[in-house]
């Protein structure tokens, strides 16, 4: 890896360069997600309580985390290459670096608020069990599917610049029929429903996972596991095999 | 049509190198136009930046490279550097490439002359260990004092510049591609740069130089490459180049000696 240096100096740039200026600086990854997180709680877990669940304001937190990083990370993956132009125009490096720093600096956001999350979940929940174990490697999962969708998505909108505009307004609707505020199996009894809302929505098995070993303490099932690695392989090889397809005309198009 | 990195350093191929550009206004196409599958109408035809060029320079050649603007020879540095892949035909360049193409292009505006010293070395694929042995150097080279502290947004042009400059011409390269930016700051730093282009020379280097300068090209290179058209209508010594250059040109008058 001759241009990890690179990747790292991208990343620094990432972080300056976003909130430059700003009295606050970095610390704004952590309010803009937290400021979401306490806008939905307040709406889902105290005005329209449910309570389907047990700790609901937790069980909704979690799995809004994962969808915030899902979301932060796509959006500003898709710009990236042609923010980036000048640099592309003037060097040859790999591109792949652009997308990916972006990605990384979205997951440190997320593993911050997962750090700060999980541990208080556990302790209310009491759900400290072995299970915790597979949390590294879920993310580890979650963070190779997004950085495979970033490939592909921030490639997309270098040459068709309809990609970014079309994906905020997808994810929306995305957003409220990702199992985030409720379990898929306790609004629907109907199977076909059922089924699409938990196995259609690439997205949905990544929650459900990293909910059931930071709120329910259990194993994920064999299936949600399988689905987890899978998924997470075939999107990461299929979006970097996109991005290299495509990368030829780069310093033409951005 | 891929980027050959096999050969010497120092060594360059091109094979048969064609390159078209389209010319339009908005570069990205839309997803409309994908979807429907054919291209907006209208509009000029593409440029034939370079058509069926071969050239082949050994380590250590210094070639010069002129003819109108619009003949193809940004397009060629481009493709030399890697950074455009060709339509069709074989290119390469062996060893560190260093272009200068845009000189301080990239540079973060809110980030010291000393942090963007490192963003641009590792843009060129160095490390930091490399970058750290010849920090001193580039910041004495760049004559930016003090200023190496301050974010690169409160450079004057000239400044932004000479600071581009000092970074690539630190870079240890088999292969210079220099692209019209020796108009960098004032007399006595262009003079400077043309030293550090010499040594750079001296020390094994291969330069390929883009420029409208007779005089500078005279002083710098041994072969001329003349374009026109996207095609290469010249390729031998600089002393029989120029005259059929500026014939090409229609300016007979002799040539500015320096």
């Amino acid at each position: 890896m001759a241009h990890r240096y690179l990747f790292e100096q991208m990343v620094r740039r990432e972080l300056r360069q976003k909130y430059r200026g700003s009295a606050l600086g970095v610390l704004w990854y952590l309010i803009n997600p937290l400021v979401l997180m306490g806008a939905y709680y307040l709406m889902f877990g105290v005005i329209f309580d449910q309570a389907s669940e047990p700790d609901y304001p937790l069980f909704l937190l979690v799995g809004l985390v994962v969808w915030v990083f899902f979301n932060q990370a796509v959006m500003s993956a898709a710009p990236s290459l042609l923010d980036q132009g000048v640099l592309i125009r003037k060097a040859r490096f790999p591109r792949e670096i652009i997308p990916a720093s972006v990605v990384s600096v979205q997951l440190v956001t997320f593993l911050a608020l997962i750090a700060l999350l999980a541990p208080i979940t556990i302790a209310i929940r009491g759900t400290l069990d072995v299970a915790l174990l597979l949390l590294p490697f879920v993310l580890a999962c979650l963070f190779a599917f997004i950085l495979g969708l970033a490939f592909a998505v921030s490639i997309l909108h270098a040459y068709f610049r309809d990609v970014a505009p079309i994906l905020s307004a997808a994810l929306l609707p995305w957003f409220f029929l990702s199992p985030i505020f409720f379990r898929p199996q306790s609004i629907t009894e109907q199977a076909t429903a059922r089924f699409v809302l938990e196995w259609v929505n690439p997205i949905a098995p990544y929650i459900g996972a990293i909910r059931d070993v930071i709120y329910g303490g259990v194993v994920p099932s064999a299936p949600q596991l399988t689905y987890v690695v899978v998924m997470a392989a075939v999107v990461l090889a299929g979006g970097h095999r996109l991005f290299r397809r495509l990368q030829g005309e780069l310093a033409v198009v951005v | 049509m891929t980027y050959d990195e096999s050969l010497r350093p120092g060594e360059i191929v091109l094979e048969h190198a064609s390159r078209a550009f389209s010319v339009r206004a908005d570069r990205g196409r839309t997803l409309k136009e994908m979807l429907i599958g054919r291209k907006r109408a209208g509009g000029p035809a593409p440029v034939q930046a370079m058509r069926d060029v071969s050239l082949r320079i050994e380590p250590g050649e210094t070639v010069g490279m002129v003819g109108r603007n619009g003949a193809g020879k940004s397009s060629s540095l481009r493709v030399l550097a890697g950074i455009v892949p060709l339509n069709s035909g074989r290119v390469g360049c062996g060893g560190q490439v260093v272009s200068q193409l845009e000189l301080g292009a990239g540079f973060g505006r809110d980030f010291s002359g000393r942090e963007n010293i490192f963003l641009n070395g590792a843009l060129h694929g160095l490390v930091k260990e490399q970058i750290e042995e010849r920090l001193e150097a580039i910041i004495a080279f760049s004559e930016l004092g003090d200023f190496i502290e301050a974010p690169v947004a409160t450079y004057s042009s000239g400044m932004f510049l000479r600071l581009g400059f000092a970074i690539a011409a630190h870079l240890d390269a088999d292969v210079l591609l220099i692209d019209e930016v020796l108009a960098v700051g004032d007399e006595a730093f262009q003079r400077k740069c043309e030293a550090r282009i010499a040594e750079q020379i001296a020390a094994g280097a291969t330069l390929v130089l883009v420029s409208h300068d007779a005089s500078l090209i005279e002083r710098t290179c041994r072969r001329l490459v003349v374009l026109d058209g996207g095609r290469k209508v010249f390729d031998g010594p600089v002393a029989e180049g120029m005259p059929f250059y500026h014939r090409l040109m229609g300016t007979a008058e002799p040539v500015a000696s320096s």
